[in-house]
């Protein structure tokens, strides 16, 4: 074996389909908080955005195993407007 | 004077009337979007666990599937204590379920946003970039 550290394939595409999960999961308990009324609801909301950040973090390093790993431009590679 | 109405109450972005009772069906609905999420995030992690072999890997699912499962716990008791969510009364969810759908169709009905929300040319360059950088 050459890349004994490396994910299989099935394990990393796991991986993108939990992080893209839990990204958008962080996007929705932030931006909820500003519309929210509920003070208790807020703090719950608040409490996944920290644990998801970490979540996030500890997903990312393993992701860098990914087989179909890249370096990573600083922007999107094409702009979306004209 | 007859001052009845002769129909139901159309709705209307600004009509004043639809802010009665509005925080608590809004939060019954971001609290139900909030619970779903963390069911799925359940039920993702789950499956990704059961096709995971890197112990790394492993132990991070793991860890977070319990996570997820306390926090499903939590936002259910919390919505249970807000009479969001009736898990045994099952007639009152019902009545629940359906006024927040037919307020949520109602919403859905009208007009919220400018016809063109491409929002071009606001987004494409910063103001100074005709300038240098020292500029700037």
């Amino acid at each position: 074996m050459i890349n004994e550290k490396r994910l299989a394939a099935h394990e990393a595409l796991d991986l993108h389909e939990i992080i893209n999960f839990k990204t958008l999961g962080l996007a929705k308990s932030k931006l909820m908080q500003g519309l929210v009324f509920d003070q208790e609801l807020r703090q719950l909301m608040e409490k996944d955005v920290q644990q998801t950040q970490q979540a996030i973090a500890q997903l990312q390093a393993v992701y860098a195993e990914s087989p179909f790993e890249a370096p990573v431009p600083e922007f999107r590679p094409t702009p979306i407007l004209n | 004077m007859n001052v009845q109405q002769d129909g139901p109450i159309k709705m209307d972005a600004l009509d004043p009337a639809n802010a009665l009772n509005m925080p608590e069906m809004a939060d019954m609905t971001f609290a139900m979007d909030f619970l779903m999420r963390a069911k799925e995030g359940v039920r993702n992690i789950a499956v990704a666990l059961t096709e995971t072999v890197s112990p790394q890997a492993r132990a991070l699912l793991r860890e977070q599937l319990r996570q997820g499962i306390a926090l499903h716990q939590e936002i259910t008791e919390l919505m249970v204590r807000k009479k969001w969510f009736h898990p045994y009364e099952l007639q009152e969810q019902f009545k629940l379920d359906v006024l927040s759908l037919t307020n949520t169709l109602e919403i859905s009905k009208q007009k919220l946003f400018a016809d063109d929300t491409s929002r071009k040319g606001m987004f494409d360059r910063t103001p100074d970039e005709h300038m240098g950088g020292s500029e700037a």
